[in-house]
């Protein structure tokens, strides 16, 4: 899978591109909007990854031309602004996703992958990890054969967590995903529900399955605590 | 009718200055009259003295029988008083009765004392009505010494008058109101584009502040004052332009650091295998991070909301509805402090506005409540109607907050607890963004709490239009605490 990363922030584009290439990506920089439009004309790109502020010409600006050409590559937006009308307008001109800086790089990498189609498209309707075993159709969850009643919070944020097993998730992410984002900002709803969750779904086991990972989020997998 | 309105006090001064001068005006046109018709028949009375006199000049020549003669032809059928008497105060000639019976001159009473020269000698009839008399005394060429007396009622004269009075009683209160009400209606027309620039001005918010006022083509002070208005808010146009890019510079400029730190920072702890108490180390940042990007965010919030951001959603919205689902989604944050949620909320009332906005309202006052609540205690939700607006109440009874804190509260950054440990939010941001959010949504909050015993706080929305549907508006009703379980129940069963 080959990116284009249009970022004009160095640094930026060095954790991200570095973050990507682990994930077996191959990623290519642009630095500014002319060299990345003319990367995006030349090459077939699977995804772009474009910042709006750019040197040149404006990032709003390469996704239109882009647009005119290729109608079909995602583009992955990531922006400082976040205001609803950049929002809307970026939407207008083509973009498919759109991340606000900051933003934690598991979050890039679960939007990345959803928009490549490589992401959590477990449409089965049981998903397992280890012995947990969520329902998707009658909305339980077993662990080694024994029901957990779960309240329907719980149950939004373990079905979340479980289709995204193995990645880090931000409190932001899990928020979006199983609130919204008026609940963002002073709460720490996130802490609660997880902590809960946790009391539900590992105290009786050895193996915990649920981790913290300080600073960044919650991750749910059944790979022993590094 | 508004008694403060320009248009008013000005017709109010001029319809008082107005009728101050017809008032004037009639009572000196009253008196100017009188005095002249009183005038105007003395005059006539002493020149038909004259006349008389020359005749009794002529007595000694003619003798009395004739003047009688002549007297009588005179003053046949005439409304006039004459008296004509000698030194011995005897009559020498009398007119007779008037033809309308005015006044009988028998019963006139006679002048006392003698009379050397001409004099207005009025006299008061036994009836009480006033004669006007003018005396005037005539020698003749044998010396004989006699008195002319002439009169004629006063009454005629005070008919005119008071025909006078009735006609400026009956006259002058219409021409009054025709003046008034024409003075009304040019102030009317005077002020009307005074009115039509506050309606129009009233119009511009935040929102709308490319527009303008439509400019009046007059050449007078109202084309100034819409020229100014309209400069006017040229300039508070500029000022939010400013804002607005300098919050979305300041954006970009703290949030490409903090992505770079996050970063980086994450690809360590990831990639690579560290000693627990680097991890550990770096896990700190990265909380620090978080916390600077929450103060970020915040602030950029409450600029946006504060600078009217230009696509707030407009919906209406049931309040009931929106405070159960939100608080519910809460009851677990309650749960964690044994704290209960009680609600009282009456359904139907509606309010017009951005429903996550509104949520935040609900989850910051929620939040702030819960966490200063101890354990057993209770946080409630109100909703209902007072005076024609939503009211939307979460009180508590937990620690409260002190007399001196209470008006800081709503600042940023402002923290009644100097102490609390400063990992539990949003920076004391929480309570300026409710401000923020309900002043955009044209509304208030207000707090009164008591240290120890509990907090309210208390948000006024203006309701949406047709807002209550069927209900009885205030006072809010109390339901009873079965009820408050019941819906406890139901709500702890949905969460």
């Amino acid at each position: 899978m080959r990116v284009l990363l249009i970022e004009d922030e160095a640094k930026v584009s060095s954790f991200v591109s570095r973050g990507l290439t682990a994930e077996r990506f191959a990623v290519d920089v642009a630095r500014d909007g002319k060299t990345g439009l003319e990367l995006a004309q030349t090459y077939e790109y699977d995804m772009i990854i474009l910042d709006l502020m750019l040197p040149g010409l404006p990032g709003t600006e390469v996704l239109r031309q882009v647009r005119r050409t290729n109608s079909k590559v995602p583009v992955l937006v990531l922006t400082a602004r976040d205001a609803i009308q950049d929002k809307v307008e970026n939407f207008e001109a083509g973009a498919d996703d759109y991340l606000t800086k900051p933003f934690a790089f598991a979050e890039l990498l679960v939007r990345v992958k959803a928009l490549l189609r490589r992401g959590p498209v477990n449409r089965s309707s049981v998903i397992r990890l280890d012995n947990l075993e969520l329902d998707r159709l009658s909305q339980q969850v077993k662990r080694a054969g024994r029901r957990i009643e779960l309240t329907s919070k719980e149950y939004s944020l373990l079905e979340y967590m479980m289709s995204n097993a193995g990645r880090v998730l931000s409190r932001t992410m899990i928020i979006e995903h199983v609130w919204d984002r008026s609940f963002d900002g002073i709460t720490n709803i996130v802490d609660v529900y997880v902590r809960h969750l946790r009391n539900k779904v590992d105290e009786l086991h050895d193996r915990k399955l649920i981790r913290t990972v300080r600073g960044v989020g919650y991750v749910i997998s059944d790979q022993a605590e590094a | 009718m508004n008694t403060h309105s320009l248009r008013f006090r000005v017709a109010a001064w001029y319809a008082a200055v107005l009728a101050v001068t017809v008032v004037l005006f009639g009572f000196a046109v009253y008196m100017g009259l009188g005095r002249y018709l009183e005038q105007t028949l003395r005059t006539s009375l002493r020149h038909k003295a004259k006349d008389v006199a020359l005749n009794v000049a002529k007595v000694p020549a003619k003798g009395e029988p004739w003047f009688a003669n002549e007297m009588n032809e005179d003053f046949d059928n005439n409304k006039m008083f004459l008296r004509v008497s000698r030194q011995d105060g005897s009559v020498l000639y009398q007119s007779i009765a008037p033809a309308d019976k005015g006044f009988d001159p028998q019963k006139v009473p006679r002048i006392s004392g003698q009379v050397e020269q001409d004099i207005s000698a009025d006299r008061t009839l036994p009836d009480a009505r006033r004669l006007i008399v003018e005396a005037m005394p005539v020698t003749t060429p044998d010396g004989k010494r006699f008195l002319v007396e002439t009169g004629a009622l006063f009454q005629p004269i005070e008919h005119a008058l008071h025909g006078l009075v009735v006609v400026l009683a009956v006259g002058l209160p219409f021409i009054l109101a025709c003046a008034i009400a024409g003075g009304y209606l040019l102030m009317y027309r005077a002020l009307y584009p005074v009115n039509e620039i506050a309606r129009q001005a009233e119009q511009i918010t935040s929102r709308n502040l490319s527009e303008r006022l439509p400019v009046l083509k007059t050449g007078d002070e109202l084309e100034r004052l819409s020229t100014a208005l309209n400069r006017m808010i040229a300039r508070l146009d500029e000022a939010f332009q400013h804002i607005n890019r300098f919050s979305a510079d300041v954006s970009h400029e703290l949030r490409t650091p903090l992505t770079i730190l996050r970063g980086e920072l994450e690809y360590v702890t990831e990639r690579q295998r560290l000693a627990p108490e680097v991890l550990d180390t770096l896990g700190s940042a990265l909380e620090e991070i978080d916390r600077l990007t929450k103060i970020v965010e915040n602030l950029l919030a409450i600029s946006r909301v504060d600078a009217g951001e230009t696509r707030m959603e407009q919906q209406r919205i049931d309040l009931a509805d929106l405070a159960s689902t939100t608080a519910e989604q809460m009851q677990l944050l309650a749960d964690e402090k044994l704290v209960s949620l009680r609600y009282r909320l009456q359904p139907g009332i509606r309010v017009q506005g951005d429903p996550s906005r509104l949520r935040q309202i609900l989850v910051n006052l929620l939040d702030n409540a819960i966490r200063y609540t101890g354990e057993e205690g209770w946080v409630e939700i109100a909703v209902y109607t007072q005076a024609g607006n939503a009211i939307l109440e979460v009180s508590d009874n937990g620690a409260g907050i002190s007399a001196e804190s209470l008006p800081h509260l709503f600042e940023r950054f402002y923290r009644a607890d100097k102490a609390r440990s400063r990992y539990s939010g949003g920076a004391g941001l929480g309570l300026s963004i409710v401000k923020s959010i309900c002043v955009a949504h044209g509304g208030n909050v207000s707090v009164s709490s008591q240290e120890g015993r509990g907090s309210t706080f208390r948000v006024e929305l203006p309701l949406a239009t047709g807002a209550v549907t069927g209900q009885t508006p205030a006072p809010p009703p109390k339901i009873p605490s079965e009820v408050h379980e019941a819906g406890y129940a139901q709500l702890q069963r949905k969460s």
